[in-house]
């Protein structure tokens, strides 16, 4: 009896299943041969800097055991770096050196760090210990982004990420994801950070979710997380916008960083986006899915450019504003 | 997208009327028993006949036996008899058995003994029998009483059914004075049987006796007489001395006729008896034994062909998919995380070898030791590859220290580890540890610990012995199981974890 009326409350909610995700959205809309484009980070930001997103700088990436030891060439001019696997999955593998103390570096929960235990990280990175599937992989090392103040009142260590659920190019979700004292300063949800639901016309924080729980307050800094603004909002789905017309993949998960000096940065891109964003948003996803497609219907085989596909999630996934399901497609001028 | 999962349904279907279909067959048609154990029972009808020969005369003895194939199948049949001849032959729908002999001296026993089973009998045969007969000449005061008493039950009959059963109840009321004149003082049942027959005889209905063995156990019964006609249909039986109608489930059609069931030349004081016993077969075996005479039982073309040793494979293969359904179920409906796709099942077939007590035991042992051997290499600082090898041999060392301790000790037999389970033991175990590298300690416990309930499920599932039956014996169930399969694959519902995930999102 309770499990049925959670059923019905759940499926009236319009939130989306695993099964609906991987049946309805996955298969239906990300082609299998397109996700070696986003499951390698390589690939993912020689592409991304092709098309003029902007990404964090890569210093260098180091693909064999031999090429361990070109890693204090790689580094030498830089204080800071991030070193990350390749084909990581979850934000596992990342190593964040935030500043250096003579020979030894600081990462940036402010351990010690010899060399020798960096090389053994990136030969951990290279045998495979992160990657899915265990295959051999490639360890990048590049810029680390830095926060902005903005962020550092509700987050604990790390950078805090922001996910864009984009299906066939349009914004229909997103959530801020802050690190905890309990994530180590990593910003996914199943580690034990927060998410935090953006209101997706103006980019302001909701309530947000951790651990499958409703929260207001961060944890660590109990500062509140809900109505703060997120700077280049407008920017930010622009970006998210345009990896779908760069990969191709229809239903796809993209993480955006927020720099101190060079705004929003796409860090990565995800085939199969984790369904926690609605607990954050507090909405379904397939309500939302279901729009957007109720939209391209009407539309037929015509493509929107990525600004009149902002402009409809915009009006039609603004918090405070109704959402309407069947309106002819807005004639909005960018 | 709709086209598509129509076309899933429709192959779903399909699928689940192709193998309910042969399922069915094989119950309803084949009478393939439904479990193992099932039971049939099997009667045993011994006939005895004795009687005392005459000297230097040739003895002939003549015996109906029942038809073959008339409601019941003939599991064996022999007759028994010392220097005598033995025909038999078929006659009018009748078998008769017939011992000769030359000479013989002194009491002779003929011995007859027939094994009966209900079970992958045809149905009762149906050959037509005549619908009119010319009516016989009577005169005098057997024509009036007859006449007398035909009038009222032509009155109080609608058609031929309700005509006999009329004029069986007339000629049972014996103080009536027309049937006492045609009884003539004999009131056995053969005599009233016969009058019946006169007075259907006058309105050109035909009948016929037949002789029935009652199906109980029973030590001495004599055949009981019954009364039978043919509506054009089918044959409708009668009891002469009650009315009663329709043959009961448990009466065997010895012979028809008017003849006697004994027939005896050159010998005298013939006597016979017959007993009747009920005896009980598995219902497998009896398919098996009556598989030796009769090509078209139901064992050709089902698994029951191949040899002893293919048949036991075949027993654990034929499991498979019922276990992997099992697991799809638990992974898509419930939403339990196991490792792999299928290990669970891989698991439970490893069960099979090691008892799941020992193996539950044994994989939870070898898996915590192994994974601590795991952490303090990766203390060690060694490369995941070395790390997983000397993880692998220490499993394997592990495994030989407890055989053998099991082996000195005398523990238990079931420590002693096979070939298949220990290959799927360090699978596992590699598994978890990658689990672990990737995605945390708790995560790999949770991981595991789901496989290995489900593998526990999986076991218990796939060594059920009623189910192991069924599936081995009826193998359209692997058409259905695959109809669940592709229903499965376009199952949108929510899982009962994610129920518990989204519990925030309907609390208010």
């Amino acid at each position: 009896m309770f499990w049925s009326k959670t059923r019905k409350a759940l499926r009236a909610r319009g939130v989306m299943g695993i099964n609906q995700r991987n049946g309805d959205y996955i298969l239906r809309y990300n082609k299998r041969s397109l996700y070696p484009l986003v499951d390698d980070k390589l690939q993912t930001k020689k592409m991304a800097l092709d098309a003029g997103i902007r990404v964090p700088e890569l210093y260098g990436a180091i693909a064999t055991e031999q090429g361990i030891s070109t890693l204090h060439r790689v580094v030498e001019t830089h204080r800071d770096f991030v070193i990350k696997p390749a084909q990581g999955a979850g934000g596992d593998g990342i190593m964040v050196i935030a500043d250096r103390f003579e020979d030894y570096f600081r990462s940036a929960s402010g351990r010690i760090v010899t060399t020798e235990e960096l090389e053994h990280h990136i030969s951990g990175i290279i045998s495979g210990i992160y990657s899915l599937g265990g295959h051999r992989d490639q360890a990048l090392i590049e810029y680390r982004v830095r926060s902005t103040e903005l962020f550092n009142r509700i987050s604990f260590e790390g950078v805090p990420d922001i996910r864009i659920i984009v299906l066939q190019g349009y914004p229909v979700a997103a959530m801020l994801r802050l690190p905890t004292r309990q994530s180590q300063g990593k910003a996914n949800l199943h580690q034990g950070a927060i998410g935090v639901g953006l209101d997706l016309s103006s980019g302001v924080t909701l309530g947000g979710t951790w651990h499958n729980q409703k929260i207001e307050r961060h944890p660590d800094t109990a500062n509140a997380v809900a109505g703060l603004t997120v700077p280049d909002w407008e920017e930010c789905l622009e970006l998210a916008a345009r990896c779908y017309d760069l990969t191709g993949l229809g239903y796809l998960g993209v993480d955006l960083v927020m720099d101190r000096e060079f705004g929003p940065m796409m860090l990565e891109l995800n085939a199969r986006p984790g369904l926690n964003i609605q607990i954050a948003m507090d909405d379904g996803l397939l309500r939302r899915c279901r729009v957007v497609e109720d939209h391209l219907d009407s539309l037929g085989d015509i493509r929107r450019p990525a600004s009149e596909r902002i402009a409809f999630s915009k009006k039609h996934f603004a918090v405070a504003g109704p959402v309407p399901v069947s309106e002819p497609a807005p004639a909005v001028t960018p | 997208m709709g086209s598509v999962k129509l076309q899933a349904r429709i192959l779903a279907v399909f699928l689940l009327l192709l193998g309910g279909g042969s399922i069915a067959y094989q119950l309803l048609v084949q009478k393939v028993p439904l479990t193992q154990d099932e039971k049939d029972p099997v009667w045993v009808v011994d006939a005895q006949v004795s009687f005392t020969a005459r000297a230097n005369k040739p003895i002939k003895v003549r015996m109906f036996v029942p038809p073959q194939g008339a409601g019941y199948t003939t599991l064996n049949e022999s007759f028994i008899s010392n220097n005598y001849g033995v025909n038999v032959n078929v006659e009018k729908g009748n078998r008769q058995v017939t011992w000769s002999a030359r000479r013989a001296e002194g009491n002779q026993y003929l011995y007859y003994r027939l094994m009966l089973t209900p079970r992958f009998a045809q149905t009762r045969e149906n050959e037509p029998g005549p619908q009119f007969r010319p009516a016989p000449v009577l005169d005098g005061a057997e024509k009036l009483a007859a006449e007398a008493l035909l009038q009222p039950i032509r009155q109080h009959s609608a058609d031929v059914e309700t005509f006999i059963g009329e004029t069986i109840k007339r000629v049972n009321e014996l103080e009536n004075d027309n049937v006492q004149l045609l009884l003539g003082g004999d009131v056995s049942p053969e005599n009233r049987a016969q009058v019946v027959d006169l007075l259907l005889a006058m309105s050109h209905i035909p009948a016929q006796p037949v002789h029935t063995l009652r199906l109980v156990e029973s030590q001495e019964q004599q055949p009981e007489l019954w009364l039978r006609t043919y509506n054009g249909k089918r044959w409708l039986y009668f009891n002469p001395l009650d009315g009663q109608q329709g043959l009961p489930e448990d009466r065997l059609v010895w012979w028809s006729g008017n003849e006697s069931l004994l027939n005896l030349e050159g010998g005298r004081s013939a006597n016979m008896t017959l007993s009747v016993h009920r005896n009980e077969m598995s219902a497998l075996q009896l398919a098996r034994s009556l598989r030796l005479q009769d090509a078209s039982s139901f064992i050709d073309f089902s698994l029951y062909e191949l040899p002893l040793p293919s048949q036991q494979l075949f027993r654990i293969l034929m499991m498979i998919p019922v276990g992997v359904v099992l697991v799809l179920l638990i992974r898509s409906l419930v939403g339990m995380e196991t490792l792999g796709t299928f290990t669970p099942v891989l698991i439970a077939l490893a069960f099979r070898e090691t008892q799941v007590i020992w193996g539950v035991l044994l994989f939870t042992f070898i898996t915590a030791i192994g994974l601590s051997v795991r952490s303090y290499l990766e203390h060690l600082k060694l490369q995941l590859l070395s790390r997983l090898s000397i993880v692998l041999t220490f499993v394997v060392i592990l495994m030989a220290v407890i055989s053998l301790l099991g082996y000195k000790l005398g523990v238990s037999s079931g420590l002693s580890v096979a070939l298949f389970p220990m290959v799927i033991l360090t699978m596992v175990i590699e598994r978890v540890s990658i689990v672990w590298e990737e995605r945390g300690g708790t995560q790999s416990l949770k991981v595991a610990l789901g496989t290995l309930v489900a593998a526990v499920l999986c076991h218990l599932l796939m060594v059920w012995q009623p189910l192991v039956y069924f599936v081995f014996t009826f193998p359209g169930v692997l058409l259905c199981l695959m109809a669940v399969m592709v229903l499965m694959g376009h199952y949108r519902g929510y899982r009962l974890t994610e129920l518990m995930r989204f519990r925030a999102m309907v609390e208010r």
